[in-house]
């Protein structure tokens, strides 16, 4: 038995073939973004703290790590998001670029620790960004192209749950509760105990108050069923105009989808949702596949820039590890074919360009049938033609083709 | 859509599985006669509704089966929602079952000669670190937590501490190990606890099971 290296808690080796179905995917996505005209940034993979970890980026401060730089002296973080990495280069680096401005990125992030149910702490993110314009149609484009791809790649059943986490702010302003209550009311709404919610409300804000956010919690499903009901509430100005942003997104987003050939898509509504989404400012949403117990992404309004300063925007981050555990295993990549030394390298580079993956003996093999097979190979090019060989048995343990067999569950 | 995969409510074994019984007749789930048969090592079971599967688990187990996704639906206490705070679970309906009260005792002896606002560090027993830990910290106290998961009463007697934080239903058992209560937590009862991502992605199985929760328990919703 051989001493393994152990890796800090919440990170991991990806191996083949997953590396490689990890990576296709990453690029089908990005093509997707690409698409519907997301251009790719880079940002690096840290800053300076007080700069990454700013204004917005404030919310995400207690999931970031941090090092000493010995060049400046100064604190970095290690990013925990890319979004707000995004922001500062649409509005500092390409704030002369026309708007809206289209920028899509692919890279990892690390955070201080897992969740309960996620316990990686580095995690692949996928995302876009839609900077310069204000709702409903930059919301309803960014969601509606994220389902799409997500859809496309082969998510069955891809389920969008809008939210407006400033709802329940804009109906509690200007009330004075305390902040111990605050807190209980928002654990309370977060859990969708309308029960509870209504006894903190009621001794403060009277019955009518307590009543009204119970309904908001129950006001929670498929859009064709709880909107209709969702508008007919008596609401104070300030929240019903965060309510009206959440319906205008609803039915821009539902046009577009069935526009766009994605009638599958399912529009869902929470208008108490808050937790995940820290920064935001408008409507907000998170994507769901059946069966799958982790959102797929999630994403929404916020303002990008310096607080005065800055402009609105909206965007999406996919959320890798999620999205491959949902997706259906690969279909069959281009087949690997074993080129004995006596068939050549010209042989080899002739496979190649016709799409095969040509794997060249280094040394000769006395059977060269046996030797593709012990490397995995399903084909072998003999004599100036390309052979099938026959599928190896499970064992023994080493056979580099467990791999294959075993990957994607 | 999706009205074809099952459902699968976790059910708390113990203390709260009697009350629950006579709910579960009322909101027409009808299990298998394994369920009632207490020689039975089954812990997976079958209704009538063949769209609904029964699994027995731990009661502090029913959170953490619900937040992973393996069961959809679950009837959790208000005690182990607080400790385990899981995003994935909703909690929307009070079963009003298994009423009781999560409470800091210690000794009655200690009672007399003890002053709270003194206390910069406690060490105490418990089966709920987190929620102790966070109550004594909201008042500036640093908690040790001795973590056990039974005969908490004892803990003061045998000397491992002076003082717990567990659950109280008639304070007998307190009272029994010369135990006073000194304050009050929370006030403690089952809920219904949800899968978010089973909410989200099958409104309409789910919402129904809840609703039919609502209406059986009587919980007014507004």
């Amino acid at each position: 038995m051989v001493q393994r290296t152990l890796l800090p808690a919440g990170m991991a080796d990806v191996l083949p073939p997953q590396a490689d179905h990890e990576a296709a995917t990453v690029r089908r996505l990005m093509a997707g973004f690409a698409s519907y005209g997301y251009e790719a940034v880079k940002p690096p993979l840290m800053e300076f703290e007080d700069r990454l970890l700013a204004g917005a980026g404030a919310a995400l401060a207690p999931q970031a790590f941090r090092l000493m730089d010995p060049i400046s002296q100064r604190m970095l973080a290690l990013r925990p998001d890319v979004t707000m990495q995004v922001a500062r280069i649409a509005t500092e680096r390409l704030n002369r670029r026309p708007r809206p401005l289209r920028l899509a990125y692919a890279g990892q992030v690390v955070h201080v620790n897992g969740t309960a149910t996620r316990s990686a702490r580095q995690v692949g993110q996928v995302g876009a960004e839609l900077i310069g314009v204000g709702p409903p149609d930059a919301d309803a484009e960014v969601i509606v192209m994220a389902a799409g791809v997500l859809a496309d790649l082969g998510i069955g059943s891809v389920t969008v749950d809008l939210g407006i986490p400033t709802l329940v702010p804009a109906l509690l302003a200007g009330e004075s509760l305390d902040p111990a209550l605050r807190r209980r009311l928002r654990t309370a709404l977060d859990r969708k105990d309308a029960g509870e919610v209504v006894g903190l409300v009621r001794p403060q804000l009277g019955a009518g108050r307590a009543a009204l956010l119970a309904r908001l919690v129950a006001l929670a499903g498929p859009a064709e069923t709880v909107l209709d009901a969702l508008m007919r509430l008596d609401l104070p100005p300030a929240a019903a105009s965060e309510r009206a942003a959440l319906a205008a997104v609803a039915a821009t987003a539902r046009a577009l989808a069935s526009a766009l050939g994605h009638p599958a898509i399912q529009i869902g509504i929470d208008p108490v949702e808050n937790r995940g989404f820290e920064y935001h400012t408008g409507v907000t949403f998170a994507l769901f596949a059946e069966g799958v117990a982790a959102e797929l992404g999630r994403g929404g309004r916020y303002h990008a820039g310096t607080l005065g300063a800055g402009e609105p925007a909206t965007g999406v981050t996919l959320f890798l590890d999620v999205v491959l555990a949902s997706l259906p295993p690969p279909a069959e990549g281009p087949r690997r074919v074993f080129v004995p030394v006596e068939s050549g390298p010209e042989m080899a580079a002739q496979l190649r360009r016709d799409g095969w993956i040509a794997i060249a003996a280094l040394a000769p093999a006395a059977d060269a049938t046996a030797e593709a097979r012990r490397l995995g190979c399903s084909h072998v090019a003999l004599a100036g033609a390309v052979r099938p060989v026959e599928p190896a048995d499970p064992l023994p343990s080493h056979n580099p083709t467990e791999f294959l067999q075993e990957g994607h569950h | 859509m999706a009205e074809t995969t099952s459902i699968v409510l976790a059910l708390p074994k113990g203390r709260i599985l009697g009350e629950l019984r006579p709910l579960l007749d009322q909101a027409g789930i009808r299990p298998e006669a394994a369920f009632d048969d207490p020689d039975s090592r089954q812990l997976r079971f079958r209704t009538d509704d063949p769209h609904l599967h029964l699994i027995r688990v731990r009661s502090f187990d029913v959170a953490t089966f619900i937040a992973f996704g393996a069961a959809d639906l679950g009837v959790v206490g208000s005690d182990v929602l607080m400790e385990f705070d899981y995003p994935e679970v909703y909690a929307p309906v009070d079963l009003n079952l298994g009423r009781c009260r999560m409470a800091v005792a210690e000794p009655a002896e200690l009672v007399a000669e003890d002053d709270p606002e003194s206390w910069s560090h406690v060490r105490v027993a418990t089966k709920y670190p987190r929620v102790t830990t966070r109550h004594f910290a909201e008042r500036g106290v640093q908690a040790e937590c001795i973590r056990l998961s039974g005969a908490i009463e004892l803990a003061p007697a045998m000397g491992l501490c002076q003082r717990l934080v567990d659950l109280v239903s008639s304070g007998a058992t307190l009272k029994a190990n010369g135990l006073t209560e000194v304050e009050t937590i929370a006030h403690i009862s089952a809920r219904l606890a949800v899968n978010r991502t089973a909410w989200k992605t099958r409104p309409a199985p789910v919402s129904r099971w809840v609703e039919r929760f609502r209406e059986v328990t009587g919980a007014a919703e507004a």
